[in-house]
């Protein structure tokens, strides 16, 4: 399967304008210090460098990427430093928003289920008695404090809302799936700026 | 390194810990700021406690906290960025949202789980064998009597289950994994392996029957005062506080990579439990985890407890070779 049109979204592209007069050694020890990171290994090959990093440490700056090539290529306007970083970070935030999703079905189907049984057993009779709740007034201390005193019980009626309410709810999956939609357009952009600037920096350091 | 006397042990030794709060920095800056960071903690204790106090019985309920949990930790983000405690330990995107994974696992899987096979069900079942009711007397105390007694009543279970999860190798393996985490910040207290994020959630509360709002108020005193765990901000903790409570510096020791601090500061909240025990360390550290601060990727914290008890059971059988050696250490 062509994963090319796909690979945006864990693969970070881009490319660095060198100096012209740059020389390969000089630029590759520029960036030497970013690759020298706990978990990272990596090999100089003439005009390429790969990466590989394992167990990154979270303060790596390129801790969010797991391998990639930097590449020094001559075009028509300049030398540039061309880059293909590999990030599984990316990707798995681009699917959990599938995985909580995935998990909101399983919640409304474990509701149902809970539900069909609960009511089953009230048609029944065999559905547990719910023990009645004893009103207590609030201690004296409170009631001179001026705290509210506490509802009293409900009715049947809006009872049965409340035991609806007990069933496992899909919202918070869904929330959480947006909320991983979110972050990874923010990482996306995020890191793809970052990583820029980080070899900018480096290669333009005197 | 020589490490410093805390009464039988030696503190510091492995890895740098800084022992007594004399010797912790103090916050940085003009009076404005030296203001907030010294009262802020206090201040929005006392605040959410009054809020939950007399919120009107329409607003006092469970989905307001979690909107104010929400808010709260979201404010408590903004306070990371401003006045860092360590340099260190700031928040990355990817740091972000490997937290927020585990924090969504909690809110979702283990939330459904819990629902099976959760406290709450075991007491059900113990309260229905024995023909127990419940301790329904309780809701005859005051509120705050009720909500501190229920916080202190989950915090002693929690220092037990804390402590054996670092003494008795079982109950290690689910632990460990936590202890990879080589800063603090917000949502850090949900990373772990979710055996472990069950085990440390059970709790005896469900015996007793109590209003809601003395709920609603011991719930705040894990919304401000245990968030504080784990943090990345530099208070100026005022002394009766972290007399009582467990802070960000307490955390930090018992997060540090010297083995015998991480012995210390158990307590979710209430450190005074620790020092009831003898196992309350005052101080701070920076250099936290395990392995010299190996970073432990997502999918290793989740085979973790399992891959080690394979490891060990192969190591016991004599079927073993150099890479299979358990690594997690019991730790006795």
């Amino acid at each position: 399967m062509n994963l090319r049109f796909l690979e945006w979204i864990w693969h970070v592209r881009g490319s660095v304008a060198l100096a012209s007069d740059a020389s390969r050694d000089a630029v590759f020890d520029k960036l030497d210090p970013v690759f020298r990171q706990t978990g990272t290994s990596f090999d100089r090959v003439g005009d390429t460098l790969v990466f590989r990093k394992r167990d990154q440490a979270a303060q790596d700056k390129m801790s969010v990427f797991d391998e990639g090539v930097l590449t020094l290529e001559q075009r028509a306007s300049g030398p540039v430093l061309r880059y293909d970083l590999v990030s599984r970070a990316l990707l798995y935030c681009f699917l959990a928003p599938l995985l909580f999703l995935a998990v909101a079905q399983l919640t409304i189907l474990l509701s149902a289920h809970q539900k069909a049984v609960a009511e089953a057993a009230e048609k029944a009779g065999t559905a547990p008695k719910k023990p009645e709740k004893k009103v207590f007034p609030l201690n004296p201390i409170d009631q001179a404090l001026g705290a509210p005193a506490p509802e009293p019980p409900k009715k049947k009626g809006k009872d049965k809302k409340a035991d609806d309410a007990k069933l496992p709810s899909p919202t918070p999956a869904y929330v959480f799936a947006g909320i991983f939609a979110v972050l990874y357009v923010v990482g996306r952009i995020l890191e793809d700026r970052l990583v820029n600037a980080l070899f900018r920096k480096r290669v333009s350091a005197a | 390194m020589t490490g410093t006397r805390v009464g039988n042990r030696v503190i510091g030794a492995q890895a740098p810990v800084t022992v007594g709060w004399e010797n912790i920095p103090k916050v940085e800056g003009g009076p404005v700021k030296q203001f907030v960071f010294t009262w802020f903690q206090p201040a929005m204790l006392f605040a959410l406690i009054a809020f939950w106090y007399y919120a009107p019985n329409s607003i006092a309920k469970a989905s307001t906290a979690v909107a104010i949990g929400i808010g709260f930790k979201a404010l408590l983000l903004v306070l990371e960025w401003v006045n860092p405690r360590f340099d260190s330990w700031r928040l990355t995107w990817k740091e972000a949202a490997t937290d927020l994974f585990y924090v969504a696992i909690g809110y979702t899987m283990l939330r459904l789980l819990d629902g099976y096979i959760g406290d709450d069900v075991m007491i059900d079942y113990v309260q229905k064998a024995l023909h127990w009711d419940k301790f329904a007397w309780f809701m005859t105390l005051p509120l705050l009597v009720q909500a501190i007694l229920i916080s202190v009543l989950f915090d002693f279970g929690q220092y037990w289950m804390h402590r054996g999860m670092h003494n008795w190798y079982p109950l290690w393996v689910t632990h460990a994994p936590h202890h990879y985490i080589t800063q603090l910040n917000i949502n850090k207290g949900a990373v772990g392996n979710p055996v472990e994020l069950f085990l440390i959630g059970l709790g005896i509360g469900g015996f007793f029957d109590f209003l809601p709002r003395a709920a609603l108020l011991a719930g705040t005193f894990g919304l401000a005062v245990s968030v504080y765990q784990h943090i990345n901000v530099r208070f100026n903790t005022p002394r009766w506080w972290r007399f009582l409570f467990n802070t960000t510096e307490h955390h930090s020791v018992h997060h540090s990579q010297d083995f015998e601090a991480s012995r210390s500061n158990y307590s979710g909240t209430w450190i005074i439990i620790d020092r009831l025990f003898g196992t309350c360390v005052d101080g701070e550290a920076e250099l936290l985890g395990m392995e010299g601060g190996r970073r432990m990727s997502i999918r290793e914290t989740m085979v973790y407890p399992f891959a080690e008890v394979g490891k060990s059971l192969k190591h016991r059988m004599g079927r073993r070779t150099s890479e299979e050696q358990p690594i997690a250490v019991p730790a006795e």
